[in-house]
C-alpha cells in the first residue's frame, strides 16, 4: 500500500468514526437533533475537502495535502523522531518519564491540596466526579500539561530553527507541526498511567472509551492552531515568549484543574464557557470518570473551538511566513 | 537539446532597514507618533532577469554585497522576491549547505538521516547511499558516537559527505567548499569539481575568477544589485578584471 492511499484511508477512517459518533448521539437523544444537524454540516465540509466538488487546479484539497505530506513525510518522521529521542536521551529512566512525570505531579498536588490544606470539602460542589478526586486531578494535569508543553515547543520552533530556515528550503509550517506532534506523543503516552490510576480507583472503562480518541483529536487540532499562531507572532514580537509564560500560568489557574467549576461564583461560571480547555478537560473527565459519552452539545462546542483555533492559526501563519526570514 | 531549467524574470529584492535603532517600545511609540520612523529601502537586487538552460554552468560574480547570495537564496526558494517571478524546471533546488540541522546529541548514523531529510533526500536514496557517505567521510569507527564528541574537522567531513552525495538536476553552490585537513581538502575539492562537471546544471558563486573561467560557460556579473553584463565566461571575466584594474 503506498503512502497517499494510507492518508486517504486514514482520512475516510476519521470521517467514518465521526459519523459513527453522530449516529450514536441521535439514537441516544433524539432531542439533540439540532446539534446533530450542525455536526452533519461540519462532516459534509470535511467530506468536501476530499471530493472533487471544491478543487483548485484539478486537484482536491485532500490530494494537495497528500502531495505535501508525501514529499516531506520522511523529513517529518525524522524531525519527530529526533525530538522524541533527544528529549530523554541522557536520562536514566528515558521514555518512562512520560508516564512518571504526570503521576508525580499529581502526587504533589494531591498531597498539597488535600492532605496539607485539606481543601476537599471547600473545593467544589455536588459534582459526582469529585468522588474520584485523584483521577479528576490527573486528567486536568495531563491535558493542560500536554497542551502547555506542545505550545511551548511550537512557540520556539521557528525562532530556534532560524539557521535552518535561512539556509534550506523546507515549508516552514513543518516546524511547529512536528513540534506539536512530538510533544503530543507524550500526551498520548500519559493516558496509560491515567487509566492505571482510574482502575485502582475502581473505574473500569466501558464502551465510552471509544470516544476518547475524539477528545484527544480535538485537543491536538486546537493545539496545532495555537502552535501556528504563537510560532508566527513570536517572530515579530519576541516579547510574546515571556508574555506567554505569564499568560499560560493565568490560564492554568483559570481552568478547573484543581478545583471544580461549582466552586466559582455564578458570573465566572458563565465566563468559563469561553475557556476551550475547560471543555476539553471536562470532555475527557466525562469519559474517564462518569464513563459516559459526552453530550452532542458538548462535543460540538469542543469541535467548534478546535476548528476555529486551527483556521485562525493557519491563516496568521500563512499570511506572515514569507516575512519570517527578515526578522529571524 | 536546449531546454530552460530556470527562468528568472525581472526579480527585485528590497529590504527595509530601520533608520534609527529603536530599542524600546516607548521610543517606538513616540517615534511613531511623530512619524519619525523612516525605513531606508535597500535594494539588494533590481530587475534581474536571465535564463538558465539545461547543462549550463553559470558563474555569478560581483563585489561584496552585490546581491549574489540573495539571488541564490531566491532561486532556491528560501526567500520570496519583492517583485518578479521565478520559474524552476526541476522540483527541488537545494543549495549546497553543510551541516544544517545537525543534532549534537544524536549519533553520526542518526544525523546522516536527519541532515539528509532536511536536504530533501528520500529515505530509499539515503539507505542506498549510506555506506558511500560513511566511507567517504572516513568516520566508520565513530559513526555510532554522538556528534558532540566529534572534532570540528570530523563534523565538516560528515557534513560534506552528506551534502555532496546528491546527483541533482540543478546544483547551487555558494563558493566551492573545501573542508578538513589538507588531504581531505584536496579530496573534497575534487568531488566538487566532479559534481559540477558531470553534466548537471550549475549555478556557482565565487570570487575566484580563474575558477569561474575554467568551470563556467556563461557568467552573470552583478553590480549593486543590477545585472551589469551577461555572456560567455571569457568575455565577462575579461571585462570584470579590466574594471577591477581601473579602480
Amino acid at each position: 500500500m503506498n503512502f497517499s492511499s494510507k492518508i486517504t484511508l486514514a482520512f475516510y477512517g476519521i470521517i467514518a468514526y465521526l459519523l459513527g459518533i453522530t449516529v450514536y448521539q441521535v439514537l441516544r437523544d433524539p432531542g439533540a437533533w439540532s446539534f446533530v444537524l450542525l455536526g452533519v454540516a461540519v462532516l459534509i465540509c470535511f467530506w468536501l475537502v476530499g471530493s472533487k466538488l471544491i478543487s483548485k487546479k484539478k486537484q482536491t484539497i485532500l490530494s494537495r495535502i497528500q502531495a505535501t505530506f508525501h514529499r516531506f513525510s520522511f523529513l517529518i518522521e525524522q524531525l519527530v523522531a529526533r525530538d522524541f529521542k533527544t528529549k530523554y536521551k541522557r536520562s536514566v529512566l528515558g521514555v518512562f518519564w512520560s508516564f512518571l512525570n504526570p503521576l508525580l505531579m499529581m502526587a504533589v498536588q494531591y498531597f498539597v491540596f488535600i492532605r496539607l490544606m485539606n481543601l476537599r470539602n471547600s473545593i467544589g460542589s455536588e459534582n459526582p466526579m469529585l468522588n474520584y478526586y485523584a483521577v479528576y486531578l490527573l486528567v486536568g494535569i495531563i491535558i493542560f500539561g500536554g497542551f502547555n508543553d506542545c505550545c511551548n515547543q511550537a512557540l520556539r520552533s521557528i525562532v530556534y530553527n532560524a539557521s535552518l530556515i535561512t539556509k534550506v528550503y523546507v515549508p516552514k509550517i513543518i516546524y511547529p507541526t512536528t513540534k506539536v506532534f512530538s510533544a503530543g506523543i507524550n500526551l498520548a503516552l500519559s493516558i496509560l498511567p491515567l487509566y492505571i490510576i482510574a482502575l485502582i480507583n475502581g473505574l473500569v472503562p466501558n464502551f465510552s472509551i471509544l470516544v476518547l480518541p475524539l477528545g484527544l483529536l480535538f485537543i491536538l487540532v486546537f493545539t496545532i492552531g495555537m502552535g501556528y499562531f504563537l510560532s508566527a507572532t513570536v517572530v515579530f514580537f519576541r516579547d510574546i515568549e515571556f508574555l506567554w509564560g505569564v499568560f499560560s500560568t493565568m490560564w492554568m489557574y483559570a481552568t478547573p484543574i484543581i478545583y471544580d467549576i461549582g466552586f466559582l461564583p455564578n458570573t465566572i461560571q458563565k465566563l468559563m464557557f469561553f475557556n476551550p480547555l475547560y471543555h476539553y478537560i471536562d470532555f475527557v473527565r466525562y469519559i474517564v470518570i462518569l464513563r459516559q459519552v459526552p453530550t452532542a452539545e458538548e462535543t460540538l462546542i469542543c469541535a467548534a473551538f478546535s476548528l476555529g483555533m486551527f483556521v485562525l492559526g493557519l491563516t496568521v501563519f500563512k499570511k506572515t511566513e514569507d516575512k519570517f526570514i527578515f526578522y529571524i | 537539446m536546449e531546454q530552460d531549467m530556470i527562468r528568472v524574470e525581472n526579480i527585485s529584492m528590497h529590504f527595509r532597514l530601520m533608520n534609527d535603532r529603536i530599542s524600546s517600545i516607548k521610543e517606538m511609540m513616540t517615534a511613531l507618533a511623530r512619524r519619525k520612523v523612516k525605513f531606508k529601502e535597500f535594494h539588494a537586487l533590481e530587475d534581474v532577469s536571465f535564463t538558465v538552460n539545461r547543462g549550463d554552468v553559470i558563474g555569478i560574480i560581483g563585489h561584496n554585497g552585490a546581491g549574489k547570495s540573495t539571488l541564490l537564496k531566491i532561486i532556491s526558494g528560501i526567500m520570496k522576491p519583492s517583485k518578479g517571478r521565478i520559474w524552476r524546471g526541476a522540483n527541488i533546488v537545494p543549495m549546497l549547505e553543510l551541516g544544517s540541522g545537525f543534532d549534537y546529541d544524536l549519533s553520526g548514523h542518526e544525523n546522516i538521516y536527519l541532515n539528509g531529510a532536511i536536504l530533501g533526500y528520500s529515505k530509499e536514496f539515503l539507505q542506498s547511499k549510506y555506506n558511500e557517505i560513511v566511507e567517504y567521510s572516513e568516520l566508520e569507527p565513530f559513526i555510532h558516537t554522538p556528534l558532540r564528541n566529534y572534532s570540528s574537522g570530523m563534523l565538516m567531513r560528515l557534513a560534506f559527505s552528506i551534502a555532496t552525495v546528491v546527483e541533482p538536476e540543478i546544483l547551487i553552490v555558494d563558493e566551492v567548499l573545501a573542508v578538513g585537513d589538507e588531504r581531505f581538502q584536496e579530496k573534497s575539492k575534487k568531488r566538487m569539481m566532479e559534481l559540477m562537471s558531470g553534466g548537471t546544471t550549475v549555478l556557482f558563486v565565487s570570487h575566484n575568477i580563474d575558477q569561474i573561467r575554467e568551470m563556467c560557460n556563461r557568467v552573470v556579473w552583478l553590480d549593486h544589485g543590477k545585472v551589469r553584463m551577461i555572456g560567455a565566461a571569457d568575455e565577462v571575466c575579461d571585462a570584470y578584471r579590466e574594471q577591477f584594474l581601473e579602480q
